[in-house]
Protein backbone atom coordinates (compact mmCIF):
# COMPACT_ATOMS: atom_id res chain seq x y z
CA UNK A 1 0.00 0.00 0.00
CA UNK A 2 1.41 3.23 -1.06
CA UNK A 3 1.87 6.22 1.32
CA UNK A 4 -0.45 8.26 -0.47
CA UNK A 5 -3.16 5.86 -0.71
CA UNK A 6 -4.05 6.56 2.59
CA UNK A 7 -6.14 9.44 1.26
CA UNK A 8 -8.85 7.15 -0.05
CA UNK A 9 -11.23 7.54 2.55
CA UNK A 10 -10.86 11.27 3.13
CA UNK A 11 -11.07 11.63 -0.93
CA UNK A 12 -14.14 9.41 -0.54
CA UNK A 13 -15.58 11.85 1.76
CA UNK A 14 -14.46 14.93 -0.26
CA UNK A 15 -16.19 13.81 -3.55
CA UNK A 16 -19.52 13.03 -1.08
CA UNK A 17 -19.77 16.66 0.55
CA UNK A 18 -18.67 18.42 -3.50
CA UNK A 19 -21.47 16.34 -5.09
CA UNK A 20 -24.15 18.40 -2.29
CA UNK A 21 -25.70 21.43 -3.52
CA UNK A 22 -23.63 23.26 -0.74
CA UNK A 23 -20.92 21.42 1.04
CA UNK A 24 -21.37 22.51 4.25
CA UNK A 25 -17.92 22.20 4.71
CA UNK A 26 -16.88 24.87 2.24
CA UNK A 27 -18.81 27.67 3.06
CA UNK A 28 -17.11 30.74 2.83
CA UNK A 29 -17.92 34.12 5.39
CA UNK A 30 -17.20 36.50 2.73
CA UNK A 31 -17.55 39.51 5.18
CA UNK A 32 -18.23 39.32 8.63
CA UNK A 33 -20.94 41.93 9.18
CA UNK A 34 -21.71 41.83 12.87
CA UNK A 35 -21.32 39.16 15.66
CA UNK A 36 -25.12 37.71 14.01
CA UNK A 37 -24.28 38.86 10.14
CA UNK A 38 -22.24 37.63 8.02
CA UNK A 39 -22.25 37.51 3.22
CA UNK A 40 -22.56 34.38 2.43
CA UNK A 41 -22.63 33.62 -1.41
CA UNK A 42 -23.17 37.02 -1.73
CA UNK A 43 -26.32 37.51 0.46
CA UNK A 44 -26.69 38.51 3.91
CA UNK A 45 -27.54 35.94 6.34
CA UNK A 46 -28.08 35.51 10.06
CA UNK A 47 -25.36 33.36 12.00
CA UNK A 48 -27.11 30.74 13.93
CA UNK A 49 -24.00 28.63 14.22
CA UNK A 50 -20.62 30.24 16.01
CA UNK A 51 -19.47 29.96 19.15
CA UNK A 52 -19.92 33.41 20.02
CA UNK A 53 -22.23 32.84 22.87
CA UNK A 54 -21.46 36.56 24.26
CA UNK A 55 -21.29 38.31 21.11
CA UNK A 56 -17.69 39.69 21.87
CA UNK A 57 -16.32 39.77 18.77
CA UNK A 58 -16.77 43.16 17.64
CA UNK A 59 -16.61 44.20 21.69
CA UNK A 60 -15.24 48.06 21.38
CA UNK A 61 -13.30 47.56 24.22
CA UNK A 62 -11.52 44.07 23.55
CA UNK A 63 -10.58 45.32 19.62
CA UNK A 64 -9.03 48.72 21.55
CA UNK A 65 -7.38 46.45 23.78
CA UNK A 66 -6.04 44.43 20.83
CA UNK A 67 -5.36 47.69 18.55
CA UNK A 68 -3.06 49.48 21.84
CA UNK A 69 -1.39 46.14 21.92
CA UNK A 70 -0.37 45.52 18.46
CA UNK A 71 0.90 49.35 18.34
CA UNK A 72 2.77 48.86 21.39
CA UNK A 73 3.91 45.39 21.46
CA UNK A 74 3.68 44.25 17.67
CA UNK A 75 2.28 41.43 15.80
CA UNK A 76 3.52 38.47 17.33
CA UNK A 77 6.34 36.79 19.95
CA UNK A 78 7.97 34.96 17.72
CA UNK A 79 8.62 32.09 20.35
CA UNK A 80 7.48 29.76 23.03
CA UNK A 81 7.10 30.84 26.29
CA UNK A 82 9.42 29.16 27.47
CA UNK A 83 11.71 31.26 25.80
CA UNK A 84 11.30 34.64 24.48
CA UNK A 85 7.35 34.43 23.95
CA UNK A 86 6.43 35.20 27.83
CA UNK A 87 5.49 38.83 28.47
CA UNK A 88 3.65 40.17 31.15
CA UNK A 89 0.64 40.32 29.46
CA UNK A 90 0.46 36.24 29.45
CA UNK A 91 1.36 36.33 33.43
CA UNK A 92 -1.47 38.93 34.04
CA UNK A 93 -3.50 37.07 32.05
CA UNK A 94 -2.94 33.57 33.81
CA UNK A 95 -2.94 35.41 37.33
CA UNK A 96 -6.41 36.97 36.08
CA UNK A 97 -8.47 33.74 35.31
CA UNK A 98 -6.55 32.02 38.59
CA UNK A 99 -8.35 34.88 40.41
CA UNK A 100 -12.00 34.30 38.26
CA UNK A 101 -11.74 30.90 39.65
CA UNK A 102 -10.20 31.65 43.49
CA UNK A 103 -7.60 28.84 42.36
CA UNK A 104 -3.93 29.21 43.09
CA UNK A 105 -2.39 28.17 39.32
CA UNK A 106 -3.46 28.58 35.49
CA UNK A 107 -1.82 27.94 32.89
CA UNK A 108 -2.70 29.83 29.26
CA UNK A 109 -2.08 27.85 26.03
CA UNK A 110 -2.10 29.49 22.70
CA UNK A 111 -5.08 27.19 21.42
CA UNK A 112 -7.90 25.41 23.33
CA UNK A 113 -7.09 22.38 21.05
CA UNK A 114 -3.82 22.64 23.07
CA UNK A 115 -4.55 23.55 26.32
CA UNK A 116 -6.33 20.15 26.05
CA UNK A 117 -3.52 18.61 24.78
CA UNK A 118 -0.65 20.28 27.22
CA UNK A 119 -2.49 19.14 29.95
CA UNK A 120 -3.26 16.00 29.07
CA UNK A 121 0.08 15.21 27.85
CA UNK A 122 1.79 16.81 31.05
CA UNK A 123 -0.67 15.18 33.69
CA UNK A 124 -0.65 11.41 32.56
CA UNK A 125 1.66 8.96 31.48
CA UNK A 126 1.28 4.91 30.66
CA UNK A 127 1.01 4.05 34.24
CA UNK A 128 -2.24 6.31 34.58
CA UNK A 129 -6.04 5.40 33.65
CA UNK A 130 -8.22 7.53 32.18
CA UNK A 131 -11.95 7.30 32.11
CA UNK A 132 -13.58 9.34 29.47
CA UNK A 133 -17.04 10.02 28.74
CA UNK A 134 -17.50 8.62 24.70
CA UNK A 135 -18.83 11.75 23.08
CA UNK A 136 -15.85 14.31 24.79
CA UNK A 137 -14.21 16.53 22.60
CA UNK A 138 -11.71 15.06 19.56
CA UNK A 139 -8.91 17.12 21.63
CA UNK A 140 -9.45 15.57 25.08
CA UNK A 141 -9.00 12.38 23.31
CA UNK A 142 -5.81 13.06 21.31
CA UNK A 143 -4.33 14.83 24.68
CA UNK A 144 -5.23 11.04 26.57
CA UNK A 145 -3.74 9.21 23.18
CA UNK A 146 -0.58 11.29 23.31
CA UNK A 147 0.10 10.74 26.95
CA UNK A 148 0.25 7.54 26.62
CA UNK A 149 -2.50 6.71 29.00
CA UNK A 150 -4.62 3.55 29.47
CA UNK A 151 -7.61 5.11 27.61
CA UNK A 152 -11.91 3.55 28.81
CA UNK A 153 -14.79 5.67 27.57
CA UNK A 154 -18.10 5.43 29.74
CA UNK A 155 -21.65 6.16 27.98
CA UNK A 156 -22.33 9.89 27.73
CA UNK A 157 -23.42 11.30 30.32
CA UNK A 158 -24.28 7.93 32.33
CA UNK A 159 -22.96 8.33 36.14
CA UNK A 160 -24.05 4.16 36.22
CA UNK A 161 -21.75 3.36 33.17
CA UNK A 162 -18.49 5.68 34.97
CA UNK A 163 -19.77 3.62 38.28
CA UNK A 164 -19.09 0.37 37.00
CA UNK A 165 -16.16 0.90 34.78
CA UNK A 166 -14.54 2.86 38.16
CA UNK A 167 -15.58 -0.46 40.17
CA UNK A 168 -13.33 -2.38 37.54
CA UNK A 169 -10.16 -0.65 37.70
CA UNK A 170 -10.19 -1.39 41.41
CA UNK A 171 -7.07 0.10 43.37
CA UNK A 172 -5.87 2.09 39.68
CA UNK A 173 -9.21 4.27 40.47
CA UNK A 174 -7.27 6.14 42.66
CA UNK A 175 -4.60 7.38 39.56
CA UNK A 176 -7.39 7.41 37.34
CA UNK A 177 -8.48 10.84 35.95
CA UNK A 178 -12.41 11.06 34.68
CA UNK A 179 -12.48 13.57 31.63
CA UNK A 180 -16.04 15.35 31.09
CA UNK A 181 -17.06 18.44 29.56
CA UNK A 182 -19.77 20.96 30.82
CA UNK A 183 -21.99 21.74 27.73
CA UNK A 184 -21.45 19.15 24.72
CA UNK A 185 -21.39 20.87 21.27
CA UNK A 186 -23.34 19.11 19.31
CA UNK A 187 -26.98 18.41 20.96
CA UNK A 188 -26.58 20.97 23.95
CA UNK A 189 -27.15 18.75 26.68
CA UNK A 190 -25.19 19.32 29.96
CA UNK A 191 -23.23 17.00 32.43
CA UNK A 192 -24.69 15.82 35.27
CA UNK A 193 -21.10 17.07 37.15
CA UNK A 194 -22.03 16.72 40.61
CA UNK A 195 -23.14 12.99 40.05
CA UNK A 196 -19.51 12.77 38.64
CA UNK A 197 -17.60 14.58 41.03
CA UNK A 198 -19.19 12.25 43.70
CA UNK A 199 -18.03 9.52 42.40
CA UNK A 200 -14.79 11.26 41.80
CA UNK A 201 -14.93 11.55 45.84
CA UNK A 202 -15.85 8.32 46.03
CA UNK A 203 -13.29 6.50 44.60
CA UNK A 204 -10.22 8.94 45.06
CA UNK A 205 -9.87 9.50 41.76
CA UNK A 206 -9.59 12.83 39.76
CA UNK A 207 -11.95 14.82 37.49
CA UNK A 208 -11.37 17.40 34.42
CA UNK A 209 -14.00 19.63 33.49
CA UNK A 210 -13.86 21.07 29.50
CA UNK A 211 -15.86 24.38 30.00
CA UNK A 212 -15.13 25.11 26.41
CA UNK A 213 -18.89 26.23 25.00
CA UNK A 214 -20.16 26.70 29.11
CA UNK A 215 -17.25 29.35 29.88
CA UNK A 216 -19.48 32.49 29.84
CA UNK A 217 -22.63 30.94 30.06
CA UNK A 218 -23.06 28.77 33.25
CA UNK A 219 -22.08 30.14 36.75
CA UNK A 220 -21.37 33.19 38.45
CA UNK A 221 -19.00 35.43 36.27
CA UNK A 222 -19.39 33.33 33.82
CA UNK A 223 -17.20 30.52 35.41
CA UNK A 224 -19.47 27.88 33.68
CA UNK A 225 -21.19 24.78 35.16
CA UNK A 226 -19.25 23.43 37.31
CA UNK A 227 -19.63 26.59 39.21
CA UNK A 228 -23.44 26.81 38.69
CA UNK A 229 -23.80 23.07 40.48
CA UNK A 230 -21.15 24.27 43.30
CA UNK A 231 -18.52 21.32 42.93
CA UNK A 232 -15.53 23.88 41.57
CA UNK A 233 -14.28 22.76 44.69
CA UNK A 234 -14.13 18.81 43.84
CA UNK A 235 -12.86 19.33 40.62
CA UNK A 236 -9.30 18.85 40.22
CA UNK A 237 -8.59 20.98 36.82
CA UNK A 238 -10.99 22.81 34.66
CA UNK A 239 -9.51 23.44 30.92
CA UNK A 240 -11.44 26.16 28.69
CA UNK A 241 -11.16 27.76 25.17
CA UNK A 242 -11.34 31.83 24.90
CA UNK A 243 -12.52 31.18 20.95
CA UNK A 244 -15.57 31.18 22.12
CA UNK A 245 -18.08 32.93 24.52
CA UNK A 246 -14.44 35.34 24.71
CA UNK A 247 -14.19 36.00 21.30
CA UNK A 248 -10.36 35.66 20.57
CA UNK A 249 -8.49 32.42 20.29
CA UNK A 250 -6.34 30.15 22.82
CA UNK A 251 -6.76 28.22 25.96
CA UNK A 252 -6.36 27.78 30.12
CA UNK A 253 -6.14 25.10 32.09
CA UNK A 254 -6.85 26.33 36.09
CA UNK A 255 -6.49 24.60 38.76
CA UNK A 256 -5.90 23.66 43.08
CA UNK A 257 -3.59 21.50 42.68
CA UNK A 258 0.14 23.34 42.61
CA UNK A 259 1.61 20.57 40.06
CA UNK A 260 0.26 22.49 37.52
CA UNK A 261 2.49 25.34 38.06
CA UNK A 262 5.37 22.41 37.09
CA UNK A 263 3.15 21.74 33.64
CA UNK A 264 5.28 24.26 31.68
CA UNK A 265 8.46 21.78 32.22
CA UNK A 266 6.81 18.40 30.82
CA UNK A 267 3.87 19.70 28.46
CA UNK A 268 5.55 19.72 24.70
CA UNK A 269 2.62 21.17 23.36
CA UNK A 270 3.13 23.96 25.75
CA UNK A 271 6.82 24.15 24.93
CA UNK A 272 7.60 23.04 21.22
CA UNK A 273 4.59 26.11 19.91
CA UNK A 274 4.80 29.96 19.73
CA UNK A 275 2.79 31.77 22.74
CA UNK A 276 -0.41 33.49 21.94
CA UNK A 277 0.24 37.14 20.18
CA UNK A 278 -0.21 40.30 22.55
CA UNK A 279 -2.97 41.62 20.96
CA UNK A 280 -4.62 38.49 21.45
CA UNK A 281 -3.97 38.59 25.20
CA UNK A 282 -4.90 41.89 25.61
CA UNK A 283 -8.32 41.10 23.61
CA UNK A 284 -8.85 38.37 25.95
CA UNK A 285 -8.34 39.92 28.67
CA UNK A 286 -10.63 42.92 28.30
CA UNK A 287 -13.41 39.85 27.44
CA UNK A 288 -13.02 38.25 30.34
CA UNK A 289 -13.63 41.73 32.35
CA UNK A 290 -16.84 42.01 30.19
CA UNK A 291 -17.64 38.41 30.98
CA UNK A 292 -17.49 38.85 34.78
CA UNK A 293 -19.65 41.66 34.74
CA UNK A 294 -21.39 40.19 32.42
CA UNK A 295 -25.13 39.44 33.24
CA UNK A 296 -27.18 40.97 31.04
CA UNK A 297 -25.00 39.24 28.19
CA UNK A 298 -26.36 36.15 30.19
CA UNK A 299 -29.50 36.78 30.23
CA UNK A 300 -29.89 37.98 26.71
CA UNK A 301 -28.20 34.63 25.49
CA UNK A 302 -30.53 32.49 27.54
CA UNK A 303 -33.41 34.20 26.75
CA UNK A 304 -32.92 33.84 22.93
CA UNK A 305 -31.69 30.03 23.71
CA UNK A 306 -35.49 29.38 25.50
CA UNK A 307 -37.10 31.46 22.62
CA UNK A 308 -35.44 29.35 20.12
CA UNK A 309 -36.29 26.69 21.60
CA UNK A 310 -39.37 26.75 22.49
CA UNK A 311 -40.17 27.75 18.74
CA UNK A 312 -38.63 24.51 17.57
CA UNK A 313 -40.20 22.46 20.03
CA UNK A 314 -43.45 23.40 19.04
CA UNK A 315 -42.64 22.14 15.75
CA UNK A 316 -41.75 19.22 16.54
CA UNK A 317 -38.48 18.79 15.94
CA UNK A 318 -36.01 16.21 17.94
CA UNK A 319 -34.13 18.32 20.85
CA UNK A 320 -32.69 17.65 23.66
CA UNK A 321 -35.22 18.57 25.84
CA UNK A 322 -33.63 21.05 28.26
CA UNK A 323 -32.76 24.58 26.49
CA UNK A 324 -29.33 25.58 26.41
CA UNK A 325 -27.96 28.36 24.02
CA UNK A 326 -26.87 25.18 22.05
CA UNK A 327 -29.76 23.54 19.88
CA UNK A 328 -29.38 20.82 17.98
CA UNK A 329 -32.08 19.02 15.89
CA UNK A 330 -31.56 15.48 15.06
CA UNK A 331 -32.52 13.76 11.99
CA UNK A 332 -32.71 9.80 11.31
CA UNK A 333 -32.44 10.75 7.79
CA UNK A 334 -28.94 11.81 6.38
CA UNK A 335 -30.47 13.55 3.51
CA UNK A 336 -33.13 15.36 4.97
CA UNK A 337 -30.58 16.90 7.09
CA UNK A 338 -28.81 17.99 3.84
CA UNK A 339 -31.59 19.20 2.66
CA UNK A 340 -32.99 21.08 5.28
CA UNK A 341 -29.98 22.19 6.15
CA UNK A 342 -29.48 23.63 2.10
CA UNK A 343 -33.20 25.62 2.67
CA UNK A 344 -31.74 27.38 5.42
CA UNK A 345 -28.56 28.73 4.22
CA UNK A 346 -30.92 29.63 1.42
CA UNK A 347 -33.71 31.06 3.37
CA UNK A 348 -30.53 33.30 4.61
CA UNK A 349 -29.84 31.47 8.24
CA UNK A 350 -26.41 30.11 8.74
CA UNK A 351 -26.29 27.11 11.07
CA UNK A 352 -23.66 24.21 11.68
CA UNK A 353 -24.30 20.79 9.62
CA UNK A 354 -23.12 17.27 11.65
CA UNK A 355 -22.69 14.55 9.91
CA UNK A 356 -21.78 10.97 10.80
CA UNK A 357 -19.48 9.96 12.28
CA UNK A 358 -19.34 13.65 13.98
CA UNK A 359 -23.11 13.57 15.13
CA UNK A 360 -23.86 11.07 18.13
CA UNK A 361 -26.12 8.32 17.93
CA UNK A 362 -26.31 7.78 14.38
CA UNK A 363 -27.90 10.19 11.89
CA UNK A 364 -27.62 14.12 11.38
CA UNK A 365 -27.63 17.15 13.53
CA UNK A 366 -28.39 20.38 12.70
CA UNK A 367 -26.54 22.72 15.16
CA UNK A 368 -27.86 25.72 15.91
CA UNK A 369 -26.37 28.16 18.26
CA UNK A 370 -27.71 31.54 19.73
CA UNK A 371 -25.62 34.44 20.93
CA UNK A 372 -26.34 37.66 23.10
CA UNK A 373 -26.12 39.77 20.59
CA UNK A 374 -28.50 37.90 18.56
CA UNK A 375 -32.33 40.03 18.48
CA UNK A 376 -35.77 39.29 19.07
CA UNK A 377 -36.26 39.72 15.48
CA UNK A 378 -33.22 37.54 14.04
CA UNK A 379 -34.29 34.71 16.47
CA UNK A 380 -38.64 34.96 15.73
CA UNK A 381 -37.19 35.06 11.80
CA UNK A 382 -34.71 31.65 12.48
CA UNK A 383 -37.96 29.66 14.19
CA UNK A 384 -39.96 30.93 11.34
CA UNK A 385 -37.86 29.57 8.64
CA UNK A 386 -37.61 26.49 10.52
CA UNK A 387 -40.84 25.85 11.17
CA UNK A 388 -41.80 26.80 7.35
CA UNK A 389 -38.65 24.31 6.12
CA UNK A 390 -40.39 21.68 8.43
CA UNK A 391 -43.30 21.92 6.87
CA UNK A 392 -42.23 21.84 3.51
CA UNK A 393 -40.25 18.63 4.30
CA UNK A 394 -43.47 17.05 6.12
CA UNK A 395 -41.34 16.59 9.50
CA UNK A 396 -43.66 19.35 11.17
CA UNK A 397 -46.36 18.16 14.06
CA UNK A 398 -48.97 19.56 11.55
CA UNK A 399 -47.66 17.69 8.92
CA UNK B 1 -15.75 -19.14 30.53
CA UNK B 2 -14.56 -20.59 27.88
CA UNK B 3 -13.46 -18.91 24.35
CA UNK B 4 -16.80 -20.80 22.58
CA UNK B 5 -19.31 -19.22 24.72
CA UNK B 6 -17.83 -15.74 24.93
CA UNK B 7 -18.02 -16.05 21.20
CA UNK B 8 -21.63 -16.86 21.27
CA UNK B 9 -22.19 -14.08 23.96
CA UNK B 10 -20.19 -11.52 21.36
CA UNK B 11 -22.38 -12.65 18.26
CA UNK B 12 -25.57 -12.41 20.55
CA UNK B 13 -24.78 -9.11 21.62
CA UNK B 14 -23.95 -7.87 18.09
CA UNK B 15 -27.48 -9.01 17.33
CA UNK B 16 -29.06 -5.73 19.28
CA UNK B 17 -27.13 -3.43 17.22
CA UNK B 18 -27.26 -5.63 13.55
CA UNK B 19 -29.19 -3.29 12.08
CA UNK B 20 -28.70 -4.97 8.64
CA UNK B 21 -29.14 -8.58 9.88
CA UNK B 22 -26.64 -10.41 8.49
CA UNK B 23 -25.76 -13.75 9.76
CA UNK B 24 -23.05 -13.16 12.28
CA UNK B 25 -20.18 -15.65 12.10
CA UNK B 26 -16.92 -15.62 14.65
CA UNK B 27 -15.42 -13.82 11.42
CA UNK B 28 -17.93 -11.35 10.72
CA UNK B 29 -15.86 -7.85 10.77
CA UNK B 30 -17.57 -5.38 13.30
CA UNK B 31 -17.23 -2.35 10.93
CA UNK B 32 -17.05 -3.54 7.80
CA UNK B 33 -19.78 -6.04 8.01
CA UNK B 34 -22.24 -4.95 10.80
CA UNK B 35 -21.85 -1.48 9.39
CA UNK B 36 -21.73 0.48 12.65
CA UNK B 37 -21.11 4.20 12.65
CA UNK B 38 -18.41 4.89 15.90
CA UNK B 39 -20.83 5.66 18.66
CA UNK B 40 -22.95 2.37 17.71
CA UNK B 41 -19.82 0.46 18.14
CA UNK B 42 -19.33 2.55 21.31
CA UNK B 43 -22.62 1.53 22.52
CA UNK B 44 -21.84 -2.00 21.49
CA UNK B 45 -18.34 -1.88 23.58
CA UNK B 46 -20.01 -0.66 26.33
CA UNK B 47 -22.53 -3.66 26.55
CA UNK B 48 -19.10 -6.29 26.13
CA UNK B 49 -17.85 -4.77 29.07
CA UNK B 50 -20.75 -4.66 31.12
CA UNK B 51 -22.10 -8.01 30.36
CA UNK B 52 -18.65 -9.17 31.53
CA UNK B 53 -17.53 -6.83 33.81
CA UNK B 54 -14.36 -6.11 32.76
CA UNK B 55 -12.59 -2.66 30.68
CA UNK B 56 -11.71 -2.38 27.28
CA UNK B 57 -9.19 -0.11 26.66
CA UNK B 58 -8.83 1.66 24.07
CA UNK B 59 -5.10 0.57 22.41
CA UNK B 60 -6.35 -2.85 22.90
CA UNK B 61 -9.20 -2.51 20.05
CA UNK B 62 -5.80 -1.51 17.61
CA UNK B 63 -6.46 -5.29 16.22
CA UNK B 64 -9.93 -6.27 16.69
CA UNK B 65 -11.40 -6.93 13.44
CA UNK B 66 -13.81 -9.24 13.64
CA UNK B 67 -16.17 -11.02 16.11
CA UNK B 68 -13.63 -13.21 16.58
CA UNK B 69 -10.97 -10.85 17.70
CA UNK B 70 -12.94 -9.19 20.14
CA UNK B 71 -14.17 -12.89 21.80
CA UNK B 72 -10.44 -13.90 22.16
CA UNK B 73 -9.50 -10.03 23.64
CA UNK B 74 -12.67 -10.26 26.27
CA UNK B 75 -11.37 -14.03 27.05
CA UNK B 76 -7.70 -12.70 27.83
CA UNK B 77 -9.21 -9.49 29.93
CA UNK B 78 -11.72 -12.10 31.87
CA UNK B 79 -8.84 -14.14 32.57
CA UNK B 80 -6.24 -11.38 33.59
CA UNK B 81 -9.22 -10.17 36.16
CA UNK B 82 -9.01 -13.70 37.51
CA UNK B 83 -5.39 -13.92 38.22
Amino acid sequence: MSLLSNFELAESRKKQLEGLPINPTGVVLEKIVSPTEALINGKIVILAGTNNYLGLTFSKDCIDAGIRSLETQGTGTTGSRMANGTYSGHLELEREIAELYSMPYSMVFSTGYSANLGTMAALLDENNAVLIDSEAHASLFDGCRMSGAEVFRFKHNDPSSLEKRLQRLGERANSTLIIVEGLYSIRGDCAPLREFAELKESYNSYLLVDEAHSLGLYGRYGRGLADQLDILDKTDFIVGTFSKSLGTIGGFCVSKHPQLGLFKYSSRPYIFTASPSPAVIASTRSAIKLMKEGDHLRKNAWESARNLHGALESIGLDLHPIPSPVIGVSFQSEEVAIQFWNILLESGIYTNLILPPAAPGGGAVIRCSVTAAHSVEQINKIGACFKSIAKELGLSKAA
Amino acid sequence: MELAEITKTVISLARKVDEKNITLTPESALVADLGLESVQIIEFLCEVEDHFDIVIGEDSLADVVTVSDLAELVYHLSREKKL
